[in-house]
């Protein structure tokens, strides 16, 4: 009886077993990797351990010690492989710039003479507290907060304490700040158009109901590509849109419509609004049909009736669908990518930009953790109430 | 009695505390058929599904053929199993679902065409092999899956309500058929069943169960016509409860007093004086007028006279109890509220254990 | 009442029109005869369609992606097939609630952010670049779907089909490849549709993972868009759509003879 038990079990366990194994490695483990990039800080310590050792009885003002100096000598001779090499300029050169050139130069210099320790005497700049603060910092420790902070616009004072960065130098407040407005905004649209569309769904039935779903769902299985491209196209200067106007003498010169935020909550309602429709008339339909002529027959005038019975019972249906609806739209790339203007970029275009245009993986990792934990939170809050609407049930 | 075929020994089974079926023993012999029959929820079910394999006993031994079988898996018990719903397999068609246990035991095709044409001729159905299940009646579909569960010739045949979902008509032709496979075929079948009639009609012997455990296990007469417990009484059949105390017993026959004061002689074991006993008398046993003795005889008021069509029922009141009486339509209706006079023989009232 | 109604109809009549209309515009122009994508034609000819197949950037996205989409649906079908098997046996004690959350997040979390994760992981085991990388992204996304589709195929099967098939003297792995899984086949078929469409539309992980080897019709399409777009866009388009017609119908065919059951 109990092996038989756990027999079933073990039989379950090795059919699962591959797909777990799968998404554990090719889903959680990149997640992983890229919050482990957005916080982990490991060159300095690598690549320079002498200096690491010595530089921590520094106290960040007072000019740099000779022993200093002769550690960090040391170290940049022991450097052989030029990948860390050139890792450990890039992450000085984040924190202060001028190491570019700085490094590469000290390093030829101390390779070619062995006794060459007074760092000073080769670059002047090496005399500079501000130079070296930057090697602390990226020696103390194996991770960092810098990139977490960096995403909200912050930074540490050389005393290590939180501060604002200086104004003009950080563009990521206000990237998410526009994200969450753009996403906003599209679920606000979705909610204008969602909701009639969805009661008068739901209020007709056959061949009419039919037509109004298809309506919604087709696009729903076109390619999201070629939504985006039929979006692209028809939002040109010589579009259809702006030609059509312009044929019936409404406007002189074509509206803006493409490369701009207008053009992009256009096309983004076009894509989510299924995702609010969908929810809405599921719920709408759950409700009794003679509901609204009840309330009629107890005295209540339409509009009234609309708002104090119809409303109020497919609120679930509207904050599920507002909900999906903002979650995707936060993460959004595609669209926004195609039809957004390069100055009005939302988070995604921003973090693809630091993966694959500046190789920062900790700023992309930073700011996707930052979208990865409000997705996650929306989805939750999604999850108990649809939860709570099955429960009920 | 032969040596048993099938025997539970001590067979329990229980899901969490809740016990389903408790230390049940029984024995079925070679070609009997026998009934299970108790309301849902009493334990049927779970023991056909304990002799199919597709339960495993908490405890104890089940044996089919001197066999010990409780660890064997399903797949290699060979028993017939006709399903509620019939569960034919819906991809398939009737020749295939037929055809699937002979697949099974690798039978050579030439023979298990001759077989499954047989198996569907059988039941009448040898037009409808290509067809699909759901191309079928409820009662084409019922016959396909008996002759699935007949074509391997099982050594038993297990059915779970099979004929629960037909209607009356076809329900009692069923009946008639499954009885003429039975004796054609000299198979055993264990047959679960909530309908108290079918039982009657079909069974060599029928279990009555309640809570887990068999009532009683015997012949459809014997269930009837002399149940032991109150609850077998009341399942099979309608009857009438009225109870009293042991006045004196002995030799198979008991006298008992009511709380009216008035004594009644009934058909009982040995109990000691003054036990509370309940009397059962089914209702086409009471006869109106005053038959010769020995009689019990009683007098009350007709409450209702309810129309049957083949026969009417009357409602009375005697002595403090509601009686319900089964009157031939032959004998003039009596009007409600009439009073009149009724017997019934000591050999048809029964002492039941309360 | 009446001014609700045309109220009703208008407003409906122009949400199906925002919904419809810029799907059914971008087909015409794909047998626009000029390099622009301009309304009015000024004439219609078969150009772009050719240029689909002859341009070599064009074939061969249209080969990767159906390299990429066969090799998606093969994995996911067959992973997420075991897996809704496994599940379903124990689907009281797992929920299915949980699993729904456990196997959607996938779909749920942002693809730039798990393109990030997957660019800075495949890298360290050689996956960037490969075929076999693309193929493991595209699964990632695409096994929700299997598992969902199949799993809910499986529960609607009666149980007592399967013990019917044991009692008949099947094996459990007979019972399996005979009456579970000839059952289970139209969610299985819709699964591994869902997968192989999922894999033929997705371009942000393909952005982060591929190689210019790997670069699928719609990766192509996504940088055509954005660095010269060309009527060839409204042809793959129209390929697209078609597509989906031609998937609707499969779905809806093997939907019906499920029901037909």
């Amino acid at each position: 009886m109990k092996d038989d038990r756990k027999r079933s079990w073990l039989v379950s366990l090795a059919l699962v077993a591959p797909l777990v194994l799968f998404l554990v490695f090719f889903f959680a483990a990149p997640l992983y990797t890229m919050v482990s990039a957005a916080i982990s800080d490991p060159i300095g310590a690598r690549a320079l351990p002498h200096t690491s050792a010595i530089i921590e009885r520094w106290d960040g003002t007072s000019p740099p010690s000779p022993e200093m100096q002769t550690a960090f000598a040391e170290d940049l001779r022991a450097i052989d492989d030029d990948q860390l090499f050139g890792d450990l300029v890039r992450r000085l050169n984040s924190a202060k710039s001028g190491f570019r050139t700085l490094m590469p130069k000290t390093r030829n210099a101390v390779k070619a003479d062995p006794a060459a320790n007074d760092l000073v005497a080769i670059d002047e700049r090496w005399s500079d507290p501000a130079f070296w603060q930057p090697v602390k910092t990226a020696t103390a420790s194996t991770i960092t907060d810098r990139n977490l902070l960096a995403a909200v616009d912050l930074e540490r004072s050389t005393a290590g304490d939180i501060q604002e960065m200086p104004e003009g130098s950080s563009a990521n407040r206000a990237t998410l700040i526009r994200t969450f407005v753009v996403s906003l905004s599209v679920t606000l649209a979705c909610l204008l158009i969602g909701l009639p569309y969805a009661m008068i769904a739901a209020s007709v039935d056959g061949w009419k109901r039919q037509l109004l779903l298809g309506a919604v769902l087709l696009p729903l299985w076109t390619s999201l590509l070629v939504r985006t491209a039929a979006w692209f196209i028809l939002l040109q200067d010589n579009g259809l849109i702006n030609s059509s106007l312009t044929a019936l003498g409404l406007i002189n010169s074509p509206l803006p419509l493409i490369f701009n935020r207008a053009g992009v909550i256009i096309a983004m309602t076009h894509v989510l609004l299924p995702f609010m429709v969908l929810p809405i008339f599921s719920v709408l339909i759950g409700i009794p049909k003679n509901l609204m002529p009840a309330a009629a027959s107890l005295g209540a005038p339409p509009l009234r009736a609309f708002w104090n019975v119809l409303l109020p019972m497919s609120t679930r249906g509207i904050v599920s669908g507002s909900l999906l609806v903002f979650m995707s739209a936060l993460g959004y790339y595609i669209t926004p990518a195609l039809i957004g203007g390069a100055r009005d970029q939302m988070i995604s275009s921003v973090i693809a930009y630091y993966a694959t245009g500046a190789a920062n993986w900790g700023m992309a990792g930073a700011l996707g953790l930052v979208l990865l934990v409000a997705t996650l939170i929306l989805y939750t809050v999604y999850l108990r109430l649809s939860g709570e609407e099955q429960a009920k049930r | 009695m032969q040596d048993p075929f099938i025997s539970f020994e001590k067979v329990s089974k229980s899901f969490g505390t809740f016990n389903v079926v408790d230390e049940l023993y029984l024995s079925i012999s070679r070609g009997e058929f026998v009934s299970m029959l108790g309301p849902s929820g009493s334990g049927k079910t779970t023991i056909l599904m304990m002799l199919a394999g597709f339960e495993k006993p908490t405890s104890g031994k089940i044996f089919v053929g001197g066999r010990q079988v409780d660890a064997l898996p399903p797949h290699k018990r060979n028993m017939g199993v006709v399903f509620q719903n019939y569960a034919l397999f819906p991809h398939m068609s009737v020749a295939e679902n037929v055809g699937f246990p002979l697949k099974m035991r690798r039978m050579p095709r030439a023979e298990a065409d001759g077989r499954i044409k047989r198996a569907l001729d059988m039941v009448q159905l040898g037009t409808m092999s290509e067809r699909r299940p759901s191309q079928l009646s409820g009662g084409q579909q019922q016959r396909v899956a008996l002759a699935r569960a007949l074509v391997f010739e099982p050594e038993v045949v297990l059915m779970d309500e099979p004929l629960g979902a037909l209607d009356k008509k076809l329900r009692e032709q069923m009946q008639l058929d499954i009885r003429e496979l039975h004796r054609r075929l000299g198979l055993t079948i264990i047959f679960v069943t909530h309908d108290q009639g079918e039982a009657l009609t079909m069974s060599d012997r029928i279990a009555v169960f309640n809570h887990g455990k068999i009532e009683q296990i015997g012949k459809p007469s014997e269930i009837y016509d002399h149940p032991t417990t109150r609850f077998v009484a009341e399942f099979v059949g309608e009857t009438n409860l009225i109870m009293g105390t042991i006045k004196q017993s002995g030799d198979g026959r008991a006298i008992i007093q009511l709380p009216s004061g008035s004594t009644l002689e009934a058909s009982a074991p040995n109990l000691n004086a003054g036990t509370q006993v309940s009397l059962s008398i089914r209702p086409e046993r009471i006869r109106s007028g005053k038959a010769q003795a020995p009689a019990n005889i009683l007098s009350g008021t007709v409450r209702d006279v309810v129309y049957h069509g083949d026969h009417l029922q009357l409602l009375l009141d005697a002595d403090g109890h509601q009686l319900l009486v089964r009157s031939d339509r032959a004998v003039k209706a009596p009007e409600a509220g009439q009073k009149m006079d009724f017997s019934f023989a000591p050999e048809d009232c029964w002492v039941v254990a309360q | 009442m009446n001014g609700l109604n045309v109220a009703k109809v208008v407003f409906g009549a122009a949400i199906m029109f925002f919904l419809l209309a810029p799907l059914i515009a971008i087909l015409p122009l794909s047998f626009t005869d000029s390099v622009f994508l301009n309304y009015p034609i000024p004439a219609y000819s078969t150009r772009w369609f050719n240029e689909l197949v002859t341009a070599d950037v064009w074939r061969r996205s249209i080969v990767n992606s159906l390299i990429i989409g066969s090799g998606t649906t093969a994995l996911a079908t067959v992973l997420g097939t075991l897996g809704a098997l496994g599940l379903r046996n124990h689907a009281s004690f797992w929920s299915l609630s949980f699993i729904r959350t456990a196997f959607l997040l996938p779909m749920v979390v942002p693809a730039v952010v798990l393109g990030v994760g997957m660019q800075l992981m495949f890298a360290r085991y050689n996956l960037t670049n490969s075929y076999l990388g693309v193929i493991i992204a595209h699964t990632v996304l695409a096994v929700p779907f299997v598992v969902i589709n199949v799993l809910s195929v499986l529960q609607a099967i009666d149980p007592r089909l399967e013990q019917a098939a044991a009692s008949l003297g099947a094996h459990p792995v007979t019972v399996l490849a005979r009456v579970t899984l000839p059952l289970a086949l139209p969610g299985i078929i819709s699964g591994a549709v869902f997968a192989f469409a999922t894999s033929l539309d997705e371009v942000v992980l393909t952005l982060f993972v591929a190689g210019p080897n790997q670069r699928t019709l719609a990766r192509q399409m996504f940088s055509s868009i954005r660095e010269n777009i060309s009527p060839a866009i409204a042809a793959a388009a129209f390929v697209f759509i078609v597509g989906t017609i031609f998937v609707a119908l499969i779905l809806i065919l093997s939907r019906k003879s499920l029901a037909r059951r």
